[in-house]
C-alpha cells in the first residue's frame, strides 16, 4: 500500500516525519519525496504537451473538461482581483500551486506506491508528506504574494501596512498583520503537511489492523483531503494576494474622511 | 532549531529543488497549457461574437427586405388599382360612343322607313284615284248605253 511514512521494521507501524534519503547526486541529497514531485512535475508536464498539440477551436471531450476548468478558475481569480489583467499575472501560479498540490496528493493513492524500495527506503514518497515540499511551495507563495505588495503599493505605502506611527493602536496592529504575514509561511506549510501525513498514518493504522475493506472509505476521504487541501492552499493564496494589493487601512480611511 | 530541522529533514537544498521543479512546472504549464489554453477560448470567443454580431446584421437586412418587399407589393397593388380604374373609364367612353352612333343610325333607318311609306301610301291612294276615275267613267258609260238603248 500506498504508505511511505511506515516501514515495518519488525512489527508494528514506524512512522517517518522526515523524507528517506536515498543517496546524493553532484552533493546534492535525492530523496523519495524529491523523485515523486519529479514525477508529479512529468506527469503534469506530458498531459501539458499531449494537449498542446490536440486543442483545437472545435473542443474534444477533454478540452471540453480542461476549458472548464481553466475558464472557471480563471473566472473566479479575475472576480476576486476585480481585474482581469491580474489575474493574467496571477492564474497561472495558483492553478500551477492546485494542480501540483493536488496530482502530488493523489499519487500516494497508486497502488504499490510504497513497496518499490531502494537500499531499504520506500523508492517513492508522497510529496507533500515531507515537509520540504510544502514549506518551498508557501515560500514562493510568500514572497509572490509581499513582492506583488510592494510593486502594487509601493515599497513605504506597503510598509505602512505593517510599521506605522500614526497612533499606538495603529502600531501594535500593524506589528500584529507582521506577525501574521510571517506566520502564514509556517501555517500555510504545516496545514498542508500535517493533513497529508496524518492521513497516510490514519491509513497505515487502518491496514495495519484491517488489511481489507477498512481502509477504502479512509482513502475515499483522503483523497477528498487530498483535493481540499490542493483548493484552499492556492485559495490562501490568492486571498493574501488580494489583501496585498489593497489599500492601507489608515489610508483607506482618511480618503474616506477626505471625501 | 536544528533538532527541529533535521526532525523533519528540513534541508536549504531540498527546498531550494523543490521550488526549482515548482517553477520549471510553472513555466510548462503555463507555456503550454494556460496560454493555448486561453488562447483558444479568447479565439472561440471572438468567433462566437462575431457569429452573434453577424446573425444580427443578417435579422436587420432580413426586415429591411421584407418592409422594402411590402412596400414594393403596396405600389403594385395601387398602380394595378389605377390602371383598373383608368381601363374601365375608357370602356365606358367606348361604349358611349358607341351607343350614340347607334342611335343614329337607328334614328336613320327609322326616319328612312317612314318616307318610303308615305311615298307608297301616296303612291296607293294616286291609283285608286285613278282606279275610282275609270270604274265611274266605265259606270256613266253603262248608264248612257242603257239611256240610248
Amino acid at each position: 500500500m500506498a504508505v511511505p511514512g511506515e516501514e515495518h521494521a519488525g512489527e508494528g507501524i514506524h512512522v517517518a516525519l522526515s523524507a528517506g534519503q536515498l543517496g546524493t547526486f553532484l552533493g546534492l541529497p535525492i530523496t523519495n519525496t524529491l523523485i515523486t514531485s519529479w514525477i508529479v512535475v512529468l506527469v503534469l508536464s506530458a498531459v501539458a504537451l499531449l494537449m498542446r498539440r490536440k486543442l483545437a477551436l472545435v473542443p474534444s471531450r477533454f478540452q471540453t473538461l480542461l476549458e472548464w476548468a481553466i475558464e472557471g478558475v480563471y473566472d473566479y481569480v479575475a472576480e476576486v482581483l476585480e481585474s482581469r489583467t491580474l489575474a493574467r499575472r496571477f492564474f497561472p501560479l495558483l492553478m500551477t500551486i492546485f494542480l501540483f498540490v493536488f496530482v502530488a496528493n493523489m499519487m500516494e493513492f497508486i497502488p504499490g506506491i510504497g513497496s518499490i524500495t531502494f537500499d531499504h527506503i520506500p523508492l517513492l514518497r508522497s510529496v507533500n508528506t515531507d515537509l520540504n515540499a510544502p514549506l518551498a511551495l508557501a515560500l514562493i507563495s510568500f514572497f509572490v504574494i509581499e513582492f506583488t505588495g510592494i510593486l502594487t503599493l509601493g515599497f513605504l505605502k506597503y510598509g505602512s501596512k505593517f510599521i506605522t506611527l500614526r497612533s499606538p493602536v495603529d502600531f501594535m496592529v500593524g506589528i500584529v498583520e507582521l506577525i501574521g504575514e510571517l506566520v502564514r509561511v509556517i501555517s500555510l506549510s504545516f496545514r498542508l503537511f500535517g493533513n497529508i501525513l496524518a492521513g497516510e498514518i490514519i491509513i497505515a493504522v487502518a491496514i495495519f489492523f484491517v488489511p481489507f475493506l477498512l481502509p477504502v472509505p479512509l482513502m475515499l476521504f483522503e483523497v477528498f483531503i487530498g483535493f481540499l487541501q490542493a483548493v484552499i492552499f492556492a485559495l490562501l493564496t490568492l486571498f493574501f494576494i488580494k489583501l496585498a494589493i489593497a489599500e492601507p487601512h489608515g489610508v483607506h480611511e482618511e480618503a474616506h474622511a477626505h471625501a | 532549531m536544528d533538532e527541529l530541522f533535521n526532525a523533519f529533514g528540513l534541508d536549504w537544498r531540498l527546498l531550494l529543488i523543490q521550488a526549482v521543479n515548482f517553477g520549471a512546472l510553472l513555466f510548462i504549464l503555463w507555456r503550454f497549457l494556460y496560454r493555448p489554453v486561453l488562447r483558444i477560448i479568447d479565439e472561440r470567443r471572438a468567433k462566437i461574437e462575431e457569429g452573434v454580431e453577424k446573425a444580427r446584421e443578417a435579422d436587420a437586412r432580413l426586415a429591411a427586405a421584407h418592409e422594402e418587399s411590402e412596400s414594393i407589393v403596396g405600389k403594385a397593388a395601387r398602380e394595378a388599382e389605377s390602371m383598373v380604374a383608368a381601363a374601365r373609364l375608357r370602356a365606358e367612353e367606348k361604349g358611349s360612343v358607341v351607343l350614340s352612333e347607334a342611335q343614329k343610325r337607328a334614328d336613320a333607318l327609322l326616319a328612312d322607313a317612314a318616307a318610303r311609306a308615305e311615298e307608297a301610301q301616296r303612291r296607293a291612294l294616286k291609283e285608286s284615284e285613278r282606279d275610282i276615275a275609270k270604274a265611274a267613267m266605265l259606270a256613266a258609260e253603262k248608264v248612257m248605253r242603257e239611256k240610248s238603248a
